[in-house]
């Protein structure tokens, strides 16, 4: 069943989520100023995936039931899968110029599948069929799902079992003959509230001394034991200005991440999906980055879509659109941005089908992928910042572009003064041209420059991460071959 | 005469298609354009992509008289010719019964 974005949100209300933010437990976070455009990111791929004009990209046929599912909830089985998947993914950063939190979930459903088969074959346990079950749970329901991978970390130097504090991963407390005690936390957690579940993966590879912290598993965001604490964002509490509006540059999205606390947390047998078998555990790793690598060549596009139209929105507005180097500007930044997107869709072409069934992207160029994500974006948002010029982050607020107060000698009010010094082109009025600038604020230094500038940094890896795989997957040996043959070299 | 209609998911389209679809529906008042389900037989299918591309998925459908496939603005003209040639042969056919 494909929920609607309204009954997506009436069954968030249905949850017992725990949510603290500013010392305080939100009861009604739903509706809360500062929580809800990142719930109505998530809302959009729902209602997309009710729109004609979008299904193709946003729904899947499911392999596991027959049935229409959300792509978010698929199970790639094909190259075009992969490839629909990144234009999904840029579809969803045009339409909120935000990070819509799905992909996550889709990438640790993609990971966990194929590993857990691989796990079965090995050890002879049976956490494919668990994960098969729940994932069939996740499809007939529409279910959002944080896939949660990172932990703590404490000391960076010290393996899991040789922290300070064991609790700095997420690791198994008890086992039980009906399930497992899990205590730790995972950071940085991306739509963590948003979700109806959370799904549990290790934050690297692991040593037989690190087997208790070898874990995966899903569990209800509201499950006993569990609670989030909020993470703000630079600028987030002028969403909970008054008639906020203009200000916000983006009023109706934005993204969400939380630190998600496991306070001892039962979880029963049929929701394990990996239980101390630490071999593993670098494999689940490197599953999901590198479909979260490719992700990135799709979201951070679609975004980069918006970024682009407002800074030549911000030229027509200047009457600078007809300069040459503000038009070489835009091209650059398209360039930037396309390039991206080749990347995406170049490691999704070239994917293969791995022992499970479900289709893996090609490693290498996904790699390639996510390191030019952690440079690219910012250099979009400088020549975005260069076009827009100095007011996006000196002019007055809205209130005062609204406000009657009169302080000039002839009686001229504040909302006067501010219009006709801020007036710039016919094509637009001054509030427009406001608009535009704020919408650059706020995704070049505001709170949605977390999703794009530094969730391109460190989200699914921080870019030494990605080099690491890169000198893994480059083929050195075989350009030397290369240039042994044409150099004549024996 | 009954068309479905397929439009690809629409990631970065270069015209809007959402209005070429209207301007083809002005020019055929008695045709009856419908989202494509599967399980339906359409007399034709029209599927609309946003680039070069056209990637939308269009094998789970069935039609009597085929496809057509459009991915540019400039493609409404021919699409209509098509829509106009299905329908004399429509005409053509039930002048003989
Ligand atoms: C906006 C945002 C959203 C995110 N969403 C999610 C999510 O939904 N789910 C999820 O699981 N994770 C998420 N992440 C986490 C992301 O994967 C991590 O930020 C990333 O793996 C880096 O970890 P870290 O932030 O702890 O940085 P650190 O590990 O502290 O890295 C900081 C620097 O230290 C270096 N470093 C760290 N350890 C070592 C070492 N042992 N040796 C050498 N150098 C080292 C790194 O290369 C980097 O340069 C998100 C992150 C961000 C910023």
């Amino acid at each position: 069943m494909l929920m609607t974005g309204d009954q997506y949100i009436e069954s968030l209300r249905k949850l017992g989520t725990r949510v603290y933010m500013f010392g305080e437990k939100i009861d009604n976070w739903i509706d809360h100023p500062m929580i809800r455009p990142s719930i109505n990111c998530v809302k959009m791929t729902y209602d997309l995936a009710h729109d004609p004009q979008y299904v193709d990209l946003m729904t899947a046929k499911s392999n596991l039931t027959g049935e229409t599912v959300n792509r978010f909830g698929h199970l790639h089985q094909s190259t075009d899968d992969l490839r629909k998947k990144v234009k999904m993914q840029r579809l969803c950063g045009q339409k909120t110029a935000s990070c819509f939190q799905r992909c996550v979930g889709m990438d640790a459903f993609n990971a966990v599948f194929s590993t857990t088969f691989e796990i079965d074959k090995k050890c002879g346990t049976k956490y494919h069929e668990n994960f098969v079950e729940y994932l069939k749970y996740v499809q007939n329901n529409d279910l959002i799902v944080d896939g949660a991978m990172t932990d703590p970390k404490g000391d960076r130097g010290l393996a899991p079992h040789a922290q300070k504090d064991p609790d700095l991963f997420l690791h198994i407390k008890e086992k039980r003959e009906d399930g497992i005690v899990v205590r730790g936390a995972k950071c940085h957690q991306t739509g963590s509230i948003n979700s109806h579940e959370h799904l549990i993966m290790p934050t690297q590879a692991m040593g037989e001394d690190d087997k208790a912290y070898a874990v995966a598993f899903a569990c209800p965001s509201d499950v006993e034991g569990l609670y989030m604490v909020y993470g703000r964002q630079s600028c987030d509490t002028r969403k909970m200005e008054p008639n906020a509006d203009v200000d916000l540059g983006n009023k109706n999205f934005g993204g969400q991440e939380a630190l998600v606390v496991f306070d001892d947390v039962f979880i029963p047998n049929d929701r394990i999906f990996l239980c101390e078998e630490h071999e593993f555990a670098g494999m689940l790793v490197e599953r999901f980055a590198g479909y979260h690598r490719q992700s990135y060549g799709g979201c951070k596009v679609g975004v980069g879509d918006v970024i682009i139209g407002a800074a030549a929105l911000a030229a027509d507005y200047n009457g600078a659109n007809k300069a040459s180097h503000i038009k070489d500007k835009l091209i650059e930044m398209t360039h930037l941005n396309e390039t991206l997107y080749c990347c995406g869709i170049a490691c999704s072409a070239e994917g293969y089908p791995t022992e499970a069934g479900n289709y893996q992207i090609d490693l290498l160029l996904a790699n390639v992928c996510k390191q030019n994500v952690t440079r690219f974006p910012y250099e979009i948002v400088r020549l975005a910042e260069d076009i827009a010029g100095g007011l996006m982050v000196t002019m007055p607020s809205s209130i005062d572009f609204n406000s009657d107060l009169e302080v000039g000698r002839n009686g001229e009010t504040l909302a006067e003064v501010c219009n006709k010094f801020y007036a710039a082109s016919d094509t637009c009025t001054t509030i427009e041209r406001m608009r535009i600038l704020r919408f650059l604020e706020n995704i070049c230094l505001g709170s949605s420059a977390v999703g794009y500038r530094t969730e391109s940094m460190h989200g699914a890896g921080s870019p030494q991460a990605q080099r690491i795989m890169i000198a893994r997957q480059g083929n050195i040996n075989a350009k030397k071959e290369l240039a042994k043959e044409i150099a004549g070299i024996k | 005469m009954i068309c479905g209609v397929r439009f690809c998911g629409g990631c970065n389209p270069r015209y809007d298609r959402g209005k070429a679809l209207e301007k083809i529906k002005e020019q055929n008042k008695d045709v009856d354009f419908r989202i494509a389900e599967e399980g339906e037989t359409y007399d034709h299918l029209l599927v609309i992509g946003g680039c070069t591309n056209c990637c939308a998925s269009h094998c789970q459908f069935s039609t009597r008289e085929g496809l057509t496939k459009m991915w540019d603005e400039k493609h409404i003209n021919e699409v209509l010719k098509k829509i106009d040639e299905i329908k004399s042969k429509e005409k053509a056919k039930q002048n003989i019964k």
